[in-house]
């Protein structure tokens, strides 16, 4: 783990002095240099990928046709660089850059919103601090430009920021070494597990361990984040908590959840009621639905596993939609359906169902078909 | 408002303070809470190997035993694969925890791990060949671990040689510089290790059904209640040449190269190293073997053990009896053999 590296811990130490020391309006520098150092250290040539990146980034703002080739550059990199990383590609040793499925849709981010004129003012060392911010670079949480630029602009120096972010940082090693690893053990029993209970206590220590590993990861970031004064946002609420899919998605991954309701579904809704759908809303909400989640399993990685997992979401956010819009209000309004039985209930199945998804992104889909087989009873 | 959200400024500085102030109180506490917990983990009378074959034991029990040249009794070791470890075994039904109680005065260490080929025994042997007596080393090819480079002290010839992947030289030197300025820093892998014996993740892992009273799933265990007593005894076959006549490296294999190697290095320690090769089909040494044991009498020796198909299951692990009918065998000859062997 990066965080746990002395280098990183002496990086950020240094990196955390020379922002409180430096003048308030040399932060962004201060945070480009700290975060191109780390991005050297631990990605060495990808540097100038991102470099390349951010500086085109830069010219989205020019002219709007501008924004849509640049945002078409920064998805063809993304995609490169996810085939190269497939099983039997010839990649020539190509790894995906340090971050870059993050750093692609925060910079998308920026080129869409240049696109649509909200974003005039891009100062070219906030841009460079905004991409290399080295806290988020590693796994997310996901920032939107102005909120990042606010944040840096107005941080304080404080012991209650520093106190807070170390306890968040605990938290987060807490989760990762105990928690995570502790259930990876336990999924690494999947090359020989055979019986049913054998599978699905895999299945759901798998579970376990993605939502503690990856919320670590976050809770890290924040907590680095917070010893210099700057609130990222949130990228888990209990997601295990949610009593439905929509409600799993508002809890998970919250910043990649926002990104794609932003910039995938929202706009591929209003685009399909500007066509001959438009009466049959239901078919609109499952286009976008699946397309929006065929894209977050795509952007997890170009595999049919992922991509059937987005799918999979796809389709339980629309049979919800649709249960949920077709719901009698003799049924939504009764006390019974707002019980706190019936919310457990709901959870329970929640979980069962996301769960259940979690096969397809755990193993290869001739793995993940063995295992649902027996899952299910069908043998291997 | 949440824990992690503290209240004011000012009592935020206290708590900082209060957290580094606990560390430095702690510090000095560390040493010895660690050597007792070490003392007791390896020189105790718990049989010892790394559980569930985790290799987060190997770096701590390395540097322990470098530390403490001399124990309290004769140190022996194993290296070997899942057949020395025990698979499905319990570890006190083990081959090597079988001999410890074969041999009194002796202290076993189990430091075989599924998988392991020699080059793995080779290093480690290297590591801690002052701080040993005796060690039985499984005949498996000639690979080592690829993390033995960032577990234990190697030299850069044996890195290249094995292909090791070492761990990055600033990282590493800040890693010992912090460890010997925060001794709970420098010492947490070692701690964890004389507390449970592995890593607490793995210790958790193995302990999940005492801790969640749930069942592991389809993995079985040999039971010791039914599994019978075999008539047949293990054979402990070691050939010597009249004439000892040194080979000619250059033709043998890598595999047989690297025996001799180990054999060169523990000799030129005076210490004893046993290479152990499992037969079950019957089939008599090869003439090398006895070659080499006249070469290298009495401080190296490659015996062959012919294993009855009644004291192995799966066609390869040996069970319970079989793994203390061994030990007793191993143990007879070795009483034999350690006479040959100079005085100290």
């Amino acid at each position: 783990m990066i965080f746990t590296d002395l280098r990183f811990v002496l990086l950020f130490v240094l990196g955390w002095g020379a922002f409180f020391a430096f003048p308030r309006r040399w932060r962004s520098a201060v945070l480009t240099f700290w975060g191109m150092l780390f991005y050297a250290l631990y990605a060495g040539w990808a540097l100038l990928v991102v470099i390349a990146l951010v500086a085109l980034t830069l010219t989205s703002g020019w002219r709007r046709f501008l924004a849509c080739i640049v945002g078409a550059v920064i998805v063809g990199v993304l995609a490169y660089f996810k085939i190269a990383e497939l099983p039997g590609v010839e990649s020539r040793s190509l790894i995906v850059p340090l971050g870059l499925s993050y750093l692609s849709f925060e910079l998308l981010h920026v080129c869409i919103e240049r696109f649509r004129g909200r974003l005039r003012e891009v100062g070219w060392l906030d841009l460079f601090a905004f991409a290399f911010f080295a806290p988020a670079r590693i796994a997310g949480p996901i920032k939107r430009f102005p909120q990042f630029v606010d944040e840096v602009r107005n941080a304080e120096m404080s012991a209650s920021n520093v106190y807070a972010g170390a306890l968040r940082i605990l938290l987060g090693l807490v989760k990762k070494f105990i928690l995570a690893d502790t259930f990876a053990l336990t999924v690494t029993e999947r090359t020989y597990a055979a019986s049913m209970a054998h599978v699905w206590i895999i299945v759901i220590a798998y579970s376990l361990e993605i939502y503690f590993d990856f919320s670590a990861y976050s809770d890290i970031a924040i907590g680095l984040a917070r010893m210099l004064g700057i609130a990222l946002p949130e990228n888990f609420r209990n997601p295990y908590s949610a009593a439905n899919i929509r409600e799993f998605w508002e809890r998970w991954h919250i910043t990649l959840s926002q990104w794609v309701r932003d910039y995938v579904f929202s706009p591929a809704g209003r685009a399909l009621f500007r066509t001959p759908l438009r009466p049959w809303p239901f078919v609109i909400a499952a286009i976008s639905y699946l397309v929006t989640f065929a894209i977050v399993g795509a952007w997890h990685g170009l595999t049919i596993g992922f991509i059937l997992w987005g799918l999979y979401h796809g389709v339980l956010l629309t049979l919800y939609h649709g249960v949920r819009t077709k719901m009698p209000p003799a049924v939504s309004d009764h006390p019974w359906y707002r019980s706190r039985v019936t919310r457990v209930l709901a959870t329970g199945v929640t979980f069962f169902f996301v769960t259940l998804g979690w096969v397809l992104f755990m193993v290869p889909i001739a793995d993940a078909k063995r295992m649902l087989g027996i899952m299910f009873g069908a043998g291997s | 408002m949440s824990l992690l959200e503290p209240p004011t400024n000012r009592s935020a500085f206290r708590r900082l303070a209060f957290m580094i102030l606990w560390l430095i109180v702690l510090d000095p506490f560390v040493p010895p809470i660690l050597h007792r917990l070490e003392t007791w983990r390896y020189e105790g009378g718990t049989a010892f190997r790394f559980e569930n074959s985790d290799l987060f034991g190997l770096g701590p029990l390395v540097s322990y035993l470098r530390e403490h040249p001399r124990g309290e009794r004769r140190r022996v070791v194993f290296f070997g694969n899942s057949l020395i470890f025990g698979y499905l075994l319990d570890v006190a039904d083990a081959l090597p925890a079988q001999y410890e109680k074969q041999v009194p005065g002796t202290r076993v260490f189990n430091m075989a791990i599924n998988g392991q080929e020699t080059g793995t025994s080779y290093l480690v042997e290297k590591a801690i060949i002052d701080s040993v007596d005796v060690i039985f080393v499984q005949e498996i090819s000639r690979k080592a671990n690829p993390m033995l480079g960032s577990l234990i002290p190697v030299t850069s010839d044996d890195a290249r040689a094995f292909g090791l992947q070492m761990p990055d030289p600033a990282e590493h030197r800040m890693k010992e510089w912090l460890g010997r300025v925060w001794r709970l820093y420098g010492s947490n892998e070692r701690l964890q290790a004389a507390l449970f014996g592995t890593s607490t993740r793995q210790y958790l892992y193995l302990n999940k059904r005492v801790i969640l009273k749930t069942l592991l799933g389809s993995r079985t265990r040999i039971d010791k209640a039914s599994a019978p007593e075999p008539r047949e005894r293990p054979v402990v076959l070691a050939p010597r040449a009249p004439v000892a006549i040194a080979r000619d490296r250059r033709t043998m294999s890598k595999d047989e190269q690297l025996v001799y190697a180990l054999a060169d290095f523990t000799r030129a320690h005076r210490k004893r190293i046993v290479f152990l090769n499992f037969e079950y089909l019957g089939q008599q040494p090869r003439p090398e073997i006895a070659q080499f044991n006249a070469e290298y009498a009495p401080f190296a020796e490659r015996v062959v053990v012919m294993v009855p198909p009644t004291l192995i299951f799966d066609e390869q692990h040996l069970h319970e009896h079989g793994c203390r009918l061994v030990a007793a065998a191993l143990a007879k000859h070795e009483l034999e053999a350690e006479k040959e062997l100079p005085r100290r």
